[in-house]
């Protein structure tokens, strides 16, 4: 019988949760949220620190003299140029320059990579390996990992781990000790708040949760669900598989795929390097032409929702989390494009989405509308195209 | 450093004709062959101590057109006897196929086949003649898309080709593709000899038994290749053919460089530019033909790091699985052969179990051989000697070959054994080592059906293009090849000149 995993935390998080609000991710099953309403959990991501359980994350070790040639070939991403300690964004592509997933990229040392992805990649990178010498291991289960998002992550850290965290720059990895056991921390998350993740042995999982809220204590630490966390990743701009877009390898049709251009991945795309990768000549095309299509911030007008709302008897009506559904997307009466992810952000009290528009919708400052159904019926509401990230704390990057 | 319009990696046959046709049309060409002496598959070569032997493929002929276009000087073969050795009794075709002599071999063990074979030969050669006209059009692109302009009236010209065969010949023809020989010859004959005999040219030289799929093809394709039934060996030795293209390359300009084996293609942005040599040596070119094999050029010499993921991993299926070796014996020349080609062929069941035998990696202990003289030599094919075995190396399993052949032979050539002075074996594994053949598969690639025609070396690839600009295929592996006839050589050159490869 198919059994869903439990994370090394699942003893933890389970006794902690009031809520029962489980949710599948990468055949785990992860808490939602802790409590009923996701209040409580977003704002400790935005004002404190939040504690997460993203054990669920398919990762890969790649280790020998050509792990870099072959991450170098797999992804857009010029990785031989990355310095150990380094980690990097980045999607990959198949030979027609459609994404097939993202993850980070950690150069751990000289020859020794770890990937983490949203979708099993194995196979795509030991077809890939051909003639490498490389080893390829998935550490997906042999790796259990935490995030610790929020403006005090640091100083919780500084509390419980020997090495101070105060030196390790934003996208940098390093090794640390958190109390007694061996941990690697990297600066990294999926909040676009100041962050960490925390890569640990699966044996260590509950002493390190313990003193992780332990030393919170005083912080405002709160455990986290991924509810809330995908609040915060809309309001980061930073995409999800399977729901911003559909993986090159999952799609049943040409239209559904997507180019990191499309996707605005456009800063992790390095035509000038060395040597040939996965869906080169397609890229270097689509560079040249530019995207038939672009993902960008959609910013729903307050107004003009109340209005809409005002004509039923009532005051907005918000959804209590991030909606995964399609939303169409006007030039007047045309269609130009639909919004994959939206969300009330709490921290910019504005209704948001992630929206794909196709060319010239997507030029900043466009005035569109977007499809909100108010009692049954559908309606429009004006809208209006601004950057990503919609929200970036200044002490995000410090 | 040095630089060619051309670079060509590798002196078989089918490189020296591509060389040819490039260095006619005014190019600068380079002819690069790791071994000492050029030649591949059609060479002649010496053992040592005098003794010069057609040391792999017996016989061979260029296409008509080639000999023309290149303007060759290869003398013709003599017409040879075909006489297959079967558990029935000696039946003997030829040297032509529909001589008095011949009808009456065939009388001997069935009048009905005697009285059918004209017909049946008749339609071998109609099959064979368009094959050939098939073998000269490079297949389209992108399947099922046909680009009209480009691949659209040459494909078209094939379909009115295959209508000219007539409505009976034209399903007959495309019926007998993928059938197997057994049925194939079920349907024709009765006697138990001619089929066997028939069968052992379908499978000669495929990794494939009279009960596989698809040796109605092979069958056709062999009796391309031959002209019929008998191997067309030339007195001067199969080098004949090579020695003609090697004159008139240098004739035409063109050069050709021995112990020079090619370790590397050189790739600029996705773009070969020239070849990196085992000496370390780099030679830079407009573009870069190759008669090595797919599987050999496309994984080795390009390199798996420059292809997609997709496409390398298809390059890594291509079915190599060679099955073949050669022996070839010395001897004071009183060994009792008669001249032509001698298939010891028992019977169909036979040669089908011989082949099971390679599908479990084992060497046939009663395999089907074809055997041929050129003078004191005996030379004898030996089928089915699978490239891996199951036990045992090739190291070891050499003299067994030898031990098994004589075996089989010393019943039908009584005085071969005792006229035997010195011999030679060439195990799948020296096909691969000596003669550079991956897996050791003498057509670089079996011509299987998943792998012929629009699917060879792979699907959509068999216009001689590979993923690198500038690197085009010429060898036996793409369509058009395997065996001596110089297509793939031929077709490669003319769709670079033509501008629609490089
Ligand atoms: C015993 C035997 C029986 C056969 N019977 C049949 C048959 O019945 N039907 C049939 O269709 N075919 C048959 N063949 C196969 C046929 O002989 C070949 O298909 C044909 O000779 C191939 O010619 P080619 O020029 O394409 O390649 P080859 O003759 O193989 O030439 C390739 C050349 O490239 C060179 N080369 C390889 N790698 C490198 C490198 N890295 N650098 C430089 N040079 C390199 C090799 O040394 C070789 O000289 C038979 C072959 C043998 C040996």
């Amino acid at each position: 019988m198919l059994q869903l995993k439990r994370t090394p935390f699942h003893e933890r998080t389970s006794a902690l949760s009031q809520a029962q609000n489980w949710r599948r991710w990468a055949g785990h099953i992860v808490l939602g949220s802790y409590d009923l309403g996701l209040d409580r959990e977003y704002w400790g991501i935005r004002n404190a620190a939040a504690l997460i359980d993203i054990s669920p994350l398919l990762k890969y070790r790649i280790t020998g003299p050509d792990a870099a040639a072959l991450l170098h070939r797999v992804t857009p991403r010029d990785i031989h140029r990355m310095s150990v300690g380094q980690v990097g964004y980045t999607g990959w592509c198949d030979e027609e320059g459609k994404l097939v997933d993202d993850g980070t990229i950690a150069r751990i040392g000289q020859e020794d990579f770890r990937m983490t992805s949203a979708e099993p990649s194995l196979r795509w990178l030991e077809m890939n390996a051909g003639g490498m010498d490389v080893r390829i291991v998935e550490e997906s289960d042999a790796l259990a990992a935490l995030s610790l998002q929020g403006p005090n992550s640091r100083r919780v850290l500084n509390a419980c781990c020997e090495t101070s965290l105060d030196g390790l720059k934003y996208f940098r990895v390093a090794d640390n000790t958190l109390a007694g056991c061996k941990v690697q921390i990297s600066r990294t998350g999926y909040t676009g708040d100041l962050g960490y993740e925390i890569w640990l042995q699966p044996e260590d999982a509950l002493t390190v949760w313990d003193a992780l809220l332990a030393a919170g204590h005083n912080y405002g630490i709160v455990p986290c669900g991924i509810l809330a966390m995908d609040m915060a990743r809309v309001e980061a701009g930073l995409v999800m598989l399977d729901v911003d877009y559909t993986s090159s390898h999952a799609a049943w049709i040409d239209s559904q795929k997507s180019s990191p251009y499309e996707l605005g991945l456009d800063w992790s795309v390095h035509l000038d390097k060395e040597g040939y990768f996965v869906g080169r000549e397609a890229l270097e095309r689509e560079h040249r032409d530019g995207p038939a299509w672009k993902m960008v911030g959609v910013e729903v007008d307050w107004e003009g929702m109340e209005k809409l709302y005002a004509a039923v008897g009532l005051p907005p009506q918000i959804p209590a989390m991030a909606v995964r559904g399609s939303l169409p997307i006007y030039n007047g009466t045309t269609q130009v494009g639909y919004a994959s992810t939206s969300t009330w952000s709490p921290v910019l009290k504005k209704y948001i989405a992630l929206a794909h528009l196709q060319r010239p919708y997507y030029q900043t400052g466009t005035a569109l509308s977007i499809e909100v159904t108010v009692e049954h019926h559908r309606r429009t509401a004006p809208a209006r195209v601004v950057k990503l990230p919609f929200y970036e704390p200044e002490w995000k990057k410090k | 450093m040095n630089s060619y319009d051309a670079i060509v990696i590798g002196a078989g046959h089918n490189g020296l004709v591509t060389a040819n046709y490039l260095a006619r049309a005014g190019k600068r060409v380079l002819v690069l062959e790791r071994r000492a002496i050029p030649g591949g598959q059609a060479v002649t070569e010496s053992f040592g101590e005098d003794w010069t032997v057609d040391s792999l493929h017996a016989g061979g002929m260029l296409r008509p057109d080639i000999v023309r276009d290149l303007g060759l000087n290869i003398p013709a073969p003599a017409p040879q006897a075909f006489t297959a050795h079967t558990d029935q009794g000696v039946l003997r075709i030829g040297p032509t196929l529909t001589d008095a002599a011949s009808i009456e071999s065939i009388r001997a063990f069935s009048a009905a086949d005697a009285t059918r074979w004209p017909e049946f030969v008749a339609f071998m050669n109609s099959c064979a003649q368009m094959l050939d006209a098939v073998y000269a059009v490079p297949m389209p692109r992108e399947l099922p898309h046909v680009d009209l302009r480009r691949e659209g009236l040459p494909m078209a010209k094939l379909a009115l080709r295959l209508r000219r065969m007539g409505k009976r010949d034209m399903f007959r023809f495309i019926r007998a593709l993928p059938m197997t020989s057994l049925e194939l010859f079920e349907e024709w004959f009765e006697s138990v000899a001619l089929r066997a005999a028939l069968a052992s040219v379908a499978i000669h030289g495929h990794t494939l038994g009279p009960m596989s799929a698809g040796t109605g093809y092979t069958l056709m394709h062999n009796w391309l290749n031959r002209g019929g039934l008998a191997a067309p060996q030339h007195a001067a030795g199969t080098g004949s053919i090579v020695r003609a293209l090697t004159e008139a390359l240098l004739a035409a300009r063109g050069e050709i460089r021995t112990g020079s084996a090619v370790q590397k293609v050189l790739i600029e942005r996705s773009r070969a530019v020239g070849v990196r040599l085992a000496s370390g040596e780099e030679i830079r070119a407009a573009v870069v033909f190759s008669g090595a094999d797919p599987r050999h050029t496309l994984l080795a010499l390009a390199g798996e790091r420059e292809l997609a993921p997709e496409f390398s991993w298809h390059a890594r299926n291509i079915k190599m699985r060679g099955a073949v070796a050669k022996v070839h014996f010395r001897t004071d020349g009183r060994h009792g052969i008669a001249a032509g080609t001698h298939a010891v062929a028992a019977s169909l069941k036979h040669m089908e179990r011989a082949y099971d035998a390679s599908k479990y990696h084992e060497i046939a202990t009663a395999p089907y051989l074809e055997v041929s003289t050129r003078g004191e030599t005996v030379s004898v094919h030996f089928q089915y000697a699978p490239y891996k075995l199951k036990s045992g190396d090739w190291a070891s399993e050499g003299k067994r070959l030898e031990e098994i052949a004589l075996a089989t032979l010393a019943p039908l050539f009584p005085a071969l054994a005792a006229s035997v002075r010195g011999s030679r074996v060439l195990t799948p594994m020296d096909l691969e080592r000596e003669y550079g053949l991956t897996e050791g598969d003498v057509n670089h690639g079996q011509l299987a059906m998943d792998q012929f025609f629009f699917m060879r070396p792979l699907p959509n690839w068999s216009d001689h293009r590979t993923p690198i600009a500038g690197l085009v295929l010429c060898g036996s592996g793409v369509h058009g090849g395997g065996g001596i006839s110089g297509a793939t050589g031929r077709n490669a050159a003319k769709q670079y000149l033509g501008g629609r490869v490089g």
